[in-house]
């Protein structure tokens, strides 16, 4: 006993990333409409100072069916992890959610954060989200935040009173909803792919 | 550093001052589990035909089901034919009526007023349950003018056999799971409590429960009922003594909020943690659940968990009924080898414009070899909701220690201080006696845990 039940979950499953001391992992995932997707992702933090940033974005408007399942586990001290993923569910589509942040006993100094936020459009979607945070060390910094909401009544009316016609309102919200997760090069597509959602 | 750990290991080391033993003579029913087990248990607290039914028809959906294996936690297995199900202080024959005076004496040195006196700041009606069954329950002449039931499960059976076949096991079905299908077989005594519609209940209700027997389990059951309109708050309170072995806790709660009705339940745990080597202490594996059945019905719940080796717990509730509303507020401290696997579950059902739940989880860690695990779940199916979780785990911040020391607090002190502000926002919503109890017992299970 002593540390609990840690169980190291590297043991009989090899980690899709492996990253070692000083080194930096940055990964987005873009799912976009039409698209069903499973991501399951395993990442190692085996050195000093490695640092990952995990970015998701998904836009569903029909019967999509994307499942995230996200490991990131901290076996060295003194790392960093990032995790923010922002989705929007319309139509009859099926989001899942499933990640893990795990710290190792020892493994001091780590900051882990994670953050999953969903825009239920309709009736028929449906998400359901499981952020899960796994810590055997005391030394460390780790949140998780989850949010499945709708788009902002108020910005809307905002907008609107501004002259903003409605379709467009609603864009904007989830073009700035999705801005932080959106890669530099792929702005146009995600913003069609939105126009097209609404 | 060592200075640190030397204050944590102090903080932390607090003497667990309920874990005496009261010498009164018992009676037992033999080890083991089984039908003429379940049928002796009913016999003795000469039970109706309807309720010997219910327990063997939850000991048989029991038999069928196993462990569950799910929970994070290192669960020792648990041999359910190594516990006595039943034991109660004898009766002494010269004087029916009367509390032997060691079971008076036991909970007076508890804390616990069995005499009509006013405590505190206010008055609290108690119901006081010694193993397996209700020593004495206060007040009730006072809250009987208001047409108040507050009496023990047993005597409920036996006096308002109506209102408990309405309401029993309606909350937690008899196979709603392992251990409430024990309960549900096995369960011995508990407090029921009804509020007639548009009462507002003129003091706190109060239930004790005090495990003394050696090698055997608690198994109470409440009911908590507020009809239309009412209001009550209600708290819960238990202690057992210091054993090597671990013994077995497993009760059930179930609370009725009808239409417009609001009920306050707090809960002060503090069953025996085990030793400072993870030796002894109770299991505590309860389910707590509540509905807002009527429209506009309100349930909040409060705990301060500290005690029990293992602690496995979700008072949840289900928001049946329109525009209800439900809160939680919990605080666990976990020391030594102790384990708490707690939060809470919210089942929205009901309609309500704007639909909204969040839930916050904040974990200190103090000690290097703890760890704190956070597994939200959130479903949504419903495009007008808004459900947000956050949760952190962090320990005590140097600055805020360094502060402290700066202004000449000491760093025992000064722990003391974060935990219990940093616990500020749950305390502040026990009603006043648990809450003077909470913050002492936050401040003895952290005796020496400082750094």
């Amino acid at each position: 006993m002593g540390y609990g039940n840690y169980i190291d979950p590297f043991v009989g499953r090899r980690p899709d990333y492996t990253v070692g001391a000083g080194e930096k992992l940055e990964l987005t995932f873009v799912v976009l409409p039409g698209e069903s997707r499973d991501i399951d992702v395993a990442i190692d933090l085996v050195g000093e100072g490695a640092e990952v940033s995990l970015k998701g974005l998904y836009l569903c408007g029909g019967e999509e069916r994307v499942n995230f399942h996200i490991l990131m586990h901290h076996r060295a001290g003194g790392c960093v992890s990032h995790q923010l993923f922002n989705g929007i569910a319309g139509g009859t589509s099926r989001v899942t959610f499933d990640g893990r942040i795990i710290v190792a006993p020892d493994a001091q100094q780590t900051e882990a954060y994670q953050e999953n936020h969903n825009i239920v459009l309709s009736e028929g979607a449906r998400v359901e989200t499981t952020p899960q945070l796994e810590i055997y060390a005391d030394d460390v910094k780790c949140s998780h935040g989850a949010t499945t909401g709708r788009l902002d009544e108020d910005a809307l009316f905002y907008m609107r009173t501004r002259g903003v016609p409605e379709t467009e309102a609603k864009v904007l919200q989830m073009i700035s909803f999705l801005a932080a997760v959106t890669p530099e090069d792929r702005k146009e597509e995600i913003e069609n792919a939105v126009n097209q959602l609404v | 550093m060592a200075e640190n750990d030397r204050i944590i290991q102090e903080f932390t080391s607090g003497e667990y001052k309920e874990g005496f033993v009261t010498d009164v003579e018992q009676e037992f029913v033999p080890k083991g589990l089984n039908e003429d087990i379940i049928r002796t248990i009913s016999r003795l607290k000469e039970e109706p035909d309807w309720l010997l039914e219910f327990r063997l028809d939850a000991f048989r959906k029991w038999q069928a089901m196993e462990m569950p294996r799910w929970p994070h936690l290192d669960l020792p297995e648990i041999d359910f034919q190594d516990i006595i199900y039943y034991a109660a202080p004898k009766k002494d024959k010269d004087r029916p009526k009367e509390i032997d005076p060691k079971l008076a004496e036991t909970f007076e040195k508890l804390g616990i007023p069995l005499k009509e006196r006013d405590v505190l700041a206010g008055v609290v009606a108690v119901d006081a349950v010694f193993d397996s069954v209700s020593v004495t329950t206060t007040f009730r002449k006072t809250l009987a003018e208001k047409g108040i039931i507050f009496c023990s499960f047993s005597e409920a059976v036996r006096e308002h056999p109506d209102l408990v076949r309405k309401y029993l096991a309606t909350v937690v079905p008899a196979g709603d799971n392992y251990f409430a299908a024990l309960n549900s077989a096995v369960f011995s005594d508990g407090s029921f409590c009804y509020i007639p519609k548009g009462v507002r209940c003129p003091m706190d209700l109060s239930s004790y429960f005090r495990i003394n027997a050696k090698g055997t389990g608690q198994f109470e059951r409440t009911l908590i009922v507020a009809d239309e309109g009412s209001f009550v708050s209600y708290m819960e309170g238990c202690t057992a003594p210091m054993r090597d072995e671990q013994q077995l806790h497993a009760a059930v709660v179930e609370i009725i909020v009808e239409k417009d009705a609001d009920v306050k339940y707090s809960t002060v745990q503090n069953w025996y943690p085990g030793d400072a080597d993870g030796k002894g202490g109770i299991l505590n594996l309860v389910t707590k659940r509540g509905i807002c059945k009527g429209d506009g019905a309100h349930l909040s719940w409060t705990q301060v968990e500290t005690g029990s080796a293992i602690t496995w717990k979700y008072p949840s509730t289900i928001l049946k009924g329109d525009n209800t509303a439900s809160e939680f507020y919990s605080v666990a401290v976990t020391n030594n080898y102790q384990q708490a696997d707690t939060g809470t579950k919210m089942i929205h059902i009901g309609r309500k414009k704007n639909a909204r739940n969040y839930s916050q989880c904040d974990s200190l860690l103090i000690g290097s070899q703890c760890g704190a695990h956070t597994f939200p779940v959130i479903r949504s199916d419903n495009p007008t909701a808004i459900v947000e979780h956050e949760a952190t785990t962090s320990k005590i911040s140097e600055d805020q220690l360094f502060y402290c020391n700066q202004r000449g607090i000491g760093p025992e002190e000064a722990v003391g201080l974060i935990v219990n502000g940093y616990a500020r926002e749950v305390l502040s919503r026990l009603p006043m006696e648990f809450a003077v109890e909470a913050q002492k017992l936050l401040q003895v299970s952290l005796e020496g845990s400082v750094g």
